[in-house]
């Protein structure tokens, strides 16, 4: 259990005071949780950073600050649609008003809201590490155990197609999956967060159609790392989930734009 | 290493206050140890039951996953303070227990406190939002559907929609009556 904690005014401070046996504290709803798994000497709240949310559209790219909260997204005219979708599949509004997309991201969990749409549409980072800003696609970032880095920006697409589904016993509950399909210009990139196994991301390519049968028969065989039996379901039922949902989401997509995939 | 302390000022219910407290003591803690504000309820610590739900500048959160230090300068409002001077309950309250709203009481007080909220915000939410807006709470008693109407009823009474207020059934659908015939 964390001893002592630092309010960091900005984020160069909070990177300044960053060490091995701290953590970034952002929105709390991951590391002051009952049971959480962030073992740490000192937090470092992010909550009275200047200059982590705000909003901002540039173009066709949208900016948002890492601690914008959940509910900062769904109530932004700003922020597009898809990731509304993704930000309400936290059901309870209490949560929304604190949960940070910054946070989201940088818990990793394998049944993340928002990982699976971030990295579908290929967000950016923006980062700082040091003295260092830097920007990483989301993609990179996850992949990595660089937790010396702060987030304090995610630059995300505006006009972008994409198709969400989540799957959980009740509004509330744990996600089995999150699944996130986002039509580019050569292809459908789908990424999925597996609870208890990881995120997942895959490009389909626009050359042939694709079938239910087919969808289920690739995930039936793809080699998928950590998998296993669980309170969630088993590794049929949740091959056979990732099938069916990439397959709706491409359908989805497909009707949408009129491409196939 | 010592414990840290730091002093949070804050309004509580209304009036102002200085609390010494630890930096990594929730919300939930400095209300119901120091203040005695036992209407904040402990469930499940995990921000997903509701139970422990306050109102922070007008907004509703979970205090079990909320730090006491952040605080600093709020305005706080937990049941307690939506009562009258004379202990009278306020309209939402009162709804609730018209219509049988509360059993154990033990999700009441984070329930009433989100349709605060909700009724405060001066819109009418339409039933799925309305729904959708009270799915941060959890309740093993009721099922939900007098919890509804309560919300839905005084929602629409503070709109000054009495008449279809009481047009809201069992199920919390409001039923309007079959148009008039063609004479």
């Amino acid at each position: 259990m964390a001893k002592t904690l630092l309010m960091a005014k900005n984020a160069a401070e909070a990177i300044d005071a960053k060490i091995a046996s701290a953590a970034f504290l952002a929105g709390g709803t991951e590391v002051n949780r009952l049971g959480s798994t962030v073992e740490a000497e000192t937090l470092i709240s992010l909550k009275k950073c200047e200059g982590l949310n705000s909003i901002k559209k540039d173009g066709d790219k949208v900016h948002i600050g890492s601690m914008c909260t959940f509910q900062d997204i769904v109530e932004s005219e700003d922020v597009p649609a898809y990731l509304k979708e993704a930000a309400l599949f936290m059901a309870s509004r209490t949560k929304r008003n604190m949960a940070t997309i910054g946070g989201n991201i940088a818990a990793r969990r394998s049944d993340s809201y928002l990982l699976p749409v971030l990295c579908a549409v290929d967000a950016e980072l923006s980062l700082l590490t040091g003295d260092l800003e830097e920007s990483k696609n989301i993609n990179l970032y996850i992949n990595e155990e660089n937790d010396d880095s702060l987030i304090t920006g995610i630059t995300v697409p505006e006009s972008v197609q994409v198709a969400s589904k989540r799957y959980a016993n009740t509004a509330q509950s744990h996600a089995v999956i999150t699944m996130s399909a986002a039509s580019t210009a050569e292809c459908v990139k789908l990424a999925v967060a597996v609870k208890n196994t990881g995120i997942l991301s895959f490009n389909l390519s626009s050359s042939g159609r694709l079938t239910e049968e087919a969808a289920v028969a690739f995930f039936k065989n793809y080699e998928i790392k950590d998998i296993e039996d669980d309170m969630f379901g088993s590794v049929d039922y949740k091959r056979y989930l990732l099938g069916i949902t990439a397959y709706d989401l491409c359908k989805q997509l497909i009707a949408e734009s009129g491409k196939e995939v | 290493m010592d414990n840290q302390y730091k002093v949070v000022h804050c309004t509580i219910n209304g009036k102002e206050v200085s609390q010494i407290v630890d930096v990594r003591a929730s919300l939930t803690d400095m209300l119901r140890n120091d203040y005695r504000l036992t209407s904040v309820k402990k469930g499940c610590e995990v921000g997903e039951c509701g139970a422990c739900t306050v109102i922070i500048n007008g907004e509703s959160f979970n205090s079990c996953i909320y730090l006491a230090v952040w605080a600093e300068g709020k305005e706080i409002w937990t049941l307690e303070g939506l009562t009258g001077p004379g202990g009278e309950l306020s309209d939402i309250q009162q709804a609730f227990i018209d219509e049988g709203a509360i059993q154990c009481g033990f999700c009441s007080p984070g329930f009433i406190l989100t349709s605060w909220e909700i009724v405060n915000s001066g819109r009418e939410y339409t039933d799925d939002e309305l729904r959708k807006a009270l799915s941060g709470h959890l309740c093993r008693c009721t099922g939900y559907e007098n919890i509804f109407r309560a919300v839905k009823k005084t929602m629409l009474r503070r709109l000054g929609k009495n008449e279809e207020a009481e047009l809201v059934n069992s199920q919390g659908i409001t039923e309007y009556p079959d148009p008039m015939p063609f004479k």
